[in-house]
């Protein structure tokens, strides 16, 4: 019973969320800095325009992987890595696409949400990886784990811009 | 054969020759996205076509990230890195690593160079930064003639014609590196990048600086190939002799022994072995004294004792 109970009241709060976009990042090829945009462009069924995922010229591209076509990682985060560790995590550090304020991605995994007017599905979390302390010089991997955002898939495409509303479908 | 994407590819921009067979090679993203940051004193690996990796200080102002400058001195007998780099053209793709630095400003309130030949190069990334924050330093460029002075040119000489100091064997105003220890304040730090005898000299004298003295150095230790011994594979149970005048690493790959490498000159760790006895002669020169208690690097170290028990 209290089991069920449990269960209910947190399928209730992965449901009645809404977030939106913080900021927008991108880079042509693997180890160079993001940069920040106020829009991008979402491929359906391929990945961000202009994009290291999109092109074949990402880390990990020798590994190619339907969903990963855009990554996420929560402004929630960044506040916890400063709260708890004194990690200053820049929103250009963590080398994922979008980053989202009230958004639950550890709960997206197989569900399909809304950015703007684009249709995403969350398709698995991402994983922390050394590349990131390579690059930034910070000590995070373990302080990523279990929160190191999420990989999905573009449904429908079309522009994303900063400040678009995040809802659950 | 290492991917592209397991690098940061740069483009040739510029090739300029200077005296004293050095070329500058000027390193940019091909579509000018900014480069990864470095630091003072920072160098990358350049990754050659044929497998070779090779190290270069990179020698531009670090606050301008749109691009690396590396200077390279063709070496007649080296290990054949520089005159594949001097080969290289304008518009080629050159695949580089992340830029590192095991040789990094202190926090000093004066800071002190003494630079051997191409030793210069790190140097030229610590100035510009110390100028703009308005940190005093002082430059001590050593060379035997006055033809023998590399990379002046990318000096600023109007920012520091006060703090750099020409020490010419041939003019009689050699270096006297006694002399230099015995004015380094105490809140200054010294820093020797040059060839293998300079640096000695500084360990040697200036060991009571402890950790306000440090040097950096490039290549295999000529005193690497002196002696004889054995490398026996715990796990396999086979011996592999190493002969005087062959490295640790050389030995095993002649034995079919697979050992990862990279640098084969001690800084990048790629080749480092646990091993689980023996005394080794530790030449890497970034290993944490904790870590040379288990670990050796086999493309520098020797062996003290007649055999090293190696994990393998």
């Amino acid at each position: 019973m209290v089991n069920e109970n449990l269960s209910a009241i947190m399928e209730e709060n992965t449901i009645n969320w809404s977030g939106l976009v913080k900021d927008l990042h991108l880079t042509p090829r693997s180890f160079l800095p993001m940069k920040s945009f106020k829009a991008l462009t979402l491929i359906p069924g391929v990945g961000v325009e202009g994009d290291r995922h999109t092109t074949g010229e990402a880390f990990h591209s020798d590994r190619p992987e339907e969903g990963r076509q855009i990554t996420l990682f929560e402004e929630e985060t960044i506040e916890a890595l400063l709260r708890d560790h004194k990690i200053v995590l820049k929103p250009n550090d963590h080398r994922r696409n979008v980053t989202t304020k009230g958004v639950p991605l550890n709960h997206l995994v197989g569900k399909k949400f809304r950015v703007g007017d684009v249709l995403l599905e969350g398709m698995r979390l991402s994983t922390p990886c050394r590349h990131i302390e390579q690059i930034t010089g910070l000590e995070l991997f373990n302080q990523l784990m279990n929160r190191s955002g999420l990989n999905a898939k573009i449904l429908n495409g079309g522009k994303i811009f900063i400040g678009d509303s995040i809802v659950p479908v | 054969m290492r991917k592209n994407i397991h690098s940061v590819t740069t483009q040739i921009r510029a090739i300029e020759t200077l005296s004293n067979n050095i070329k500058i090679f000027t390193l940019t993203d091909p579509d000018d996205w900014p480069l990864p940051q470095f630091n003072p004193g920072s160098h990358i690996d350049v990754f050659l076509s044929d497998g070779k990796v090779r190290q270069y200080s990179l020698c531009g102002n670090p606050e301008n990230n749109g691009k690396y400058l590396i200077a390279v001195q063709k070496e007649e007998y080296g290990r054949g890195g520089s005159g594949e780099m001097h080969q290289l053209e304008v518009g080629m793709i050159l695949p580089v690593s992340l830029p590192r630095n095991h040789f990094p400003l202190a926090d000093a309130k004066k800071h002190i160079f003494v630079a051997g030949g191409i030793g210069i190069t790190p140097f030229l990334s610590m100035i510009p930064w110390l100028i703009k924050r308005k940190i005093t330093w002082e430059l001590h460029i050593c060379a035997n003639s006055e033809d023998k002075l590399v990379c002046e040119q990318l000096l600023d000489s109007n920012q520091s014609k006060d703090s750099v100091h020409k020490h010419i064997t041939q003019n009689g105003t050699r270096l006297l590196m006694n002399d230099l220890l015995s004015e380094v304040g105490s809140e200054e730090h010294l820093y020797v990048c040059g060839p293998e005898s300079m640096i000695s000299e500084a360990i040697r004298s200036g060991a009571f600086l402890e950790n306000r003295l440090h040097f950096e150095k490039f290549g295999v230790d000529h005193d690497l190939k002196k002696t004889a011994y054995k490398v026996v594979l715990k796990k396999s149970g086979n011996v592999v002799k190493v002969p005087k005048g062959q490295t640790m690493l050389g030995a095993l790959r002649l034995a079919n022994v697979e050992i990862s490498a990279s640098c084969e000159g001690g800084i990048c760790l790629e080749c480092k072995t646990q091993y689980l006895e023996g005394a080794p002669i530790h030449r890497d020169l970034v290993m944490r004294p904790v870590d040379r208690e288990k670990f050796v690097t086999p493309c520098v170290s020797g062996c003290a004792s007649d055999k090293l028990i190696l994990d393998l």
